[in-house]
């Protein structure tokens, strides 16, 4: 199994090449430029000319890259252009945020979306199965910033129950201002995942209950708890670790809006306003560490099929 | 028919007035933490080369400049006691307030001011301010003089500008890059802690020294007594986020809300709400150097065809006609004199210009940004008014960056363009320039370089009056710049949070809480 980590970790290397230079052309091919966001409004051009060059926005765009890749390679991600603090550090300072939603809103999303999906194939083609879809097809078509504002004035503004905006570290307040700061916005943004995660379990599940085996189990006796819970369900779980994969990407991606939306000092936030400010470093540095964040979690991905079905073999 | 929000702003600053009057009779309670949802994070505290309104409001807690503007938004002695200017406007003498000390207990000499103004010549974005700065002389450590090369009437009103401020700092700090300085500066609250896209809180400075020569506060100057013991900014970048922390009781005051929450907040009798104007400009820009505006013709269609009632209705926001490139109350103000080419609203003349122009049907482009979607609700009632007049248009939708970068720069192939000036109005025709002639169509305009030659250089107010109105009669009667309408702001408080009063930046001095 160890020479298949190695191997996929040695496949990264291109994948994160080329997603590098993609991210570079992107943010350069953006029209506006940085040194205007920096000069403010009423700079006069000669400053502005002056901001580039000390930035070195002058020069070719591949001696800028090639300079960027020497020093990724030092391990050095560069000083965000606004901030005026290095690129590394700026993450490591909002990671904490934005895991710590990414988290939450997964320990929501997995018993939520998971259990509805189980519910909706067990009882197929009824009512209930029909109600969970609806759910699960709201879930997956409402865009997350109006659920939010609704969210927030309902939740927080009609019944107090939970602070607007903000965010209390768990180091400053402890657990309870910690998690009352997240759980709304946790919520909120597991509501595309469970409907995203109910669908294809319910998928899953339908396939699995009408095996030879399933038939079988049922056929000998065996319980009905034990026949979905141990022998249907596990079998759906590779299609289903599969998606969680994907749903751990798309949590820290729906984690941009969400943050705007409940001033949360994340990665999201950081990264829109790189992009608004034309923070090249910034951007270039957080979406190469957003990249190689996505390869492990897929590599672990893969190491879990080895544990939920021991047939999968790497190397 | 007229729509806007007239009405209620005006029944709006009469209670406001009524609140600053009663103000006074109330007794102002020492002590208390305030906390405020600012538009924003704060990137960098460093004066010299702060333009952002978020970081601005923070900043002039911090720190102080030698001339600050007042409650009219005029020139005012801030760390100077008094100014002494020479006959020629080119020799200015600042004697400075005795005894002011820096957040760290060091006194304010002139050491300290030629420092500053040395390091706002190297590192400012806005160091063009000092470009005519022929040499500084520091007599004595109470004394301070600057010596231009060439006459220049307004170089107090330009001292004043609260974007880049020249606020003075030790000399210390001198040799710092831009953004880089110690936060030591002489203003009423020191900065407590600071957590970058959290929150920033600042604390009473209990050994500021007041302005007593002034009887109370006035704008960013006169004299500032702060009765809260702390000020905590939250940053909350979403409009409607902010709102809500006012509504749930997480904050004290919110900065720029939507213009419905006025509607929204009626019924609360524990919140103000606060219009405030003058806030900003709405006007097109035309590209005076870019395809068929080249033709002063074809710009001056683009005006006559402006409804101005129907942009403001379709932009939503807080508005109220104003004709002018400044604002009613500047002593600059030209009011009914720039009548004649606003909201003209006459397609016919339109197209008698377009003929004269000899205009065919070339596609004009209106290019805008979503992130300001006053700016593009704007543009797009535009695009229908210029087509009823029989030009073709076509909208283009870029975000802020770009939209800001092609207008300053004169690229991307526009036309017309939406913006709002925020400062420039407010402080005069001095600050229209520097914003003027950073669009490459207009920079070389020989008309206007003349008009501004004899505005700088006019030590009499009635010559430079007569100056501006030459510029301005050119930008507008030559459509540069088409005049939308005023846009106010719209800010909200808790009302146990006293002496809140509408000014361009929120300030937390002079309030209190019961």
């Amino acid at each position: 199994m160890y020479r298949g980590i190695l191997m996929r970790l040695s496949q990264a290397v291109p994948v994160l090449l080329i997603f590098s230079v993609m991210v570079f052309m992107l943010m350069h091919l953006l029209p506006g430029d940085p040194a205007l966001a920096i000069a403010g409004p009423e700079a006069s051009p000669e400053a502005v000319e002056a901001i580039r060059e000390q930035l070195g926005l002058n020069r070719p765009l591949i001696v800028q890259l090639l300079e960027w890749f020497s020093h990724i390679a030092v391990g050095n991600f560069g000083e965000s252009l606004t901030l005026k603090q290095s690129v590394v550090s700026a993450v490591a300072e909002r990671l904490p945020v934005t895991l710590s939603l990414s988290m939450v809103s997964l320990l929501v999303t997995l018993p939520v979306g998971i259990g509805l999906g189980v519910v909706a194939a067990y009882w197929r083609n009824s009512w209930i199965d029909a109600c969970v879809m609806v759910i699960a097809l709201l879930g997956v078509s409402l865009p997350g910033f109006w659920v939010g504002i609704l969210s927030v004035l309902y939740f927080s503004v009609s019944l107090g129950w939970f602070p607007p905006s903000g965010y209390m570290p768990l180091t400053e307040g402890g657990f309870w201002p910690w998690f009352s700061s997240l759980i709304q916005p946790a919520i909120v943004l597991a509501l595309f995942q469970i409907g995203f995660l109910a669908r294809i379990t319910r998928s899953a599940m339908l396939d699995v209950l009408d095996q030879d085996f399933i038939r079988t189990a049922r056929a000998k006796g065996v319980d009905e708890w034990t026949t979905v819970a141990k022998h249907a369900f596990r079998n759906t779980l590779i299609p289903v670790v599969t998606v969680l994969g994907i749903t751990l990407s798309l949590l820290v991606g729906g984690s941009v809006v969400i943050e705007q939306v409940f001033a949360l000092p994340g990665i999201g936030r950081l990264i829109v306003q790189g992009i608004l400010n034309r923070d090249y470093p910034l951007v270039q540095g957080t979406m190469l560490l957003f990249g190689f964040a996505f390869v492990v979690i897929n590599i672990l991905v893969d190491i879990i099929y080895t544990f939920v079905d021991p047939r999968v073999r790497y190397g | 028919m007229t729509r806007w929000r007239e009405g209620a702003g005006l029944a709006g600053a009469l209670a406001t007035l009524l609140v600053m009057v009663a103000a006074p009779v109330q007794a102002q309670t020492r002590g208390g933490a305030v906390t405020y949802a600012a538009a924003g994070g704060v990137g960098s505290l460093d004066p010299h080369v702060a333009a952002a309104l978020v970081e601005l409001e923070v900043i002039h807690h911090l720190f102080e400049p030698l001339i600050a503007m007042d409650e009219s938004y005029n020139a005012r002695p801030m760390l100077a006691a008094a100014v002494q200017v020479g006959a020629d406007a080119r020799r200015f003498r600042f004697t400075l307030r005795r005894g002011v000390k820096f957040h760290d207990g060091e006194t304010m000499t002139s050491a300290d001011v030629v420092a500053s103004f040395q390091r706002y010549a190297a590192v400012s974005t806005n160091a063009a301010l000092l470009d005519d700065v022929a040499s500084y002389d520091v007599p004595d450590p109470s004394t301070f003089v600057v010596h231009l090369k060439s006459s220049n009437a307004v170089f107090l009103d330009m001292l004043k500008s609260p974007t880049y401020p020249l606020a003075i700092l030790p000399a210390s700090q001198k040799d710092q890059p831009g953004r880089e300085i110690d936060v030591i500066g002489t203003g009423p609250f020191t900065l407590e802690s600071w957590d970058k896209d959290r929150h920033l809180v600042l604390r009473r400075n209990e050994a500021y020294t007041h302005d007593r020569s002034a009887a109370g506060p006035d704008g960013l100057a006169g004299r500032k007594t702060v009765h809260l013991d702390a000020v905590r900014y939250d940053f909350v970048a979403d409009p409607a986020a902010r709102l809500a922390a006012l509504q749930a009781g997480e904050a004290d005051a919110a900065a720029n809300l939507p213009p419905d929450a006025i509607r929204r907040l009626a019924e609360r009798d524990d919140i103000a709400v606060l219009r405030i104007f003058p806030y900003c400009q709405l006007v097109f820009v035309t590209h005076a150097g870019h395809g068929p505006t080249t033709n002063p013709l074809v710009r001056q269609a683009i005006r006559a065809v402006v409804n101005v009632d129907d942009i403001v209705i379709a932009s939503g926001q807080l508005a109220r006609r104003n004709p002018s490139l400044t604002y009613p109350g500047s002593p600059y103000h030209t009011g009914e004199l720039a009548d004649a080419s606003y909201d003209r609203r006459n397609p016919q003349e339109a197209r008698a210009l377009l003929q004269q122009a000899g205009y065919r049907g070339e596609k004009l482009v209106l290019q805008t940004n979503g992130t300001f979607s006053y700016m593009r609700d704007a543009i797009l009632v535009l695009a229908g008014q210029l087509q009823q007049a029989g030009m073709a248009t076509e909208v283009q939708l870029v975000d802020w960056m770009t939209n800001s970068a092609n207008m300053r720069r004169g690229t991307g192939n526009w036309n017309v363009t939406a913006t709002g000036f925020c400062t420039q109005p407010l402080l005069g025709p001095q600050q229209w320039r520097r914003q003027l002639f950073t669009h490459p169509h207009i920079r070389e305009h020989a008309g206007l370089e003349a008009a501004y030659r004899q505005f700088f250089t006019s030590p009499g107010f009635a010559e430079r009056q007569a100056a501006w109105r030459q510029i301005e009669g050119q930008l507008l009667d030559q459509a540069f710049i088409i005049k939308v309408a005023d846009l106010g702001a719209v800010r909200a408080h808790h009302t146990r949070l006293h002496g809140m009063a509408p000014y361009f930046f929120q300030r937390f001095w002079n309030t209190w809480i019961n």
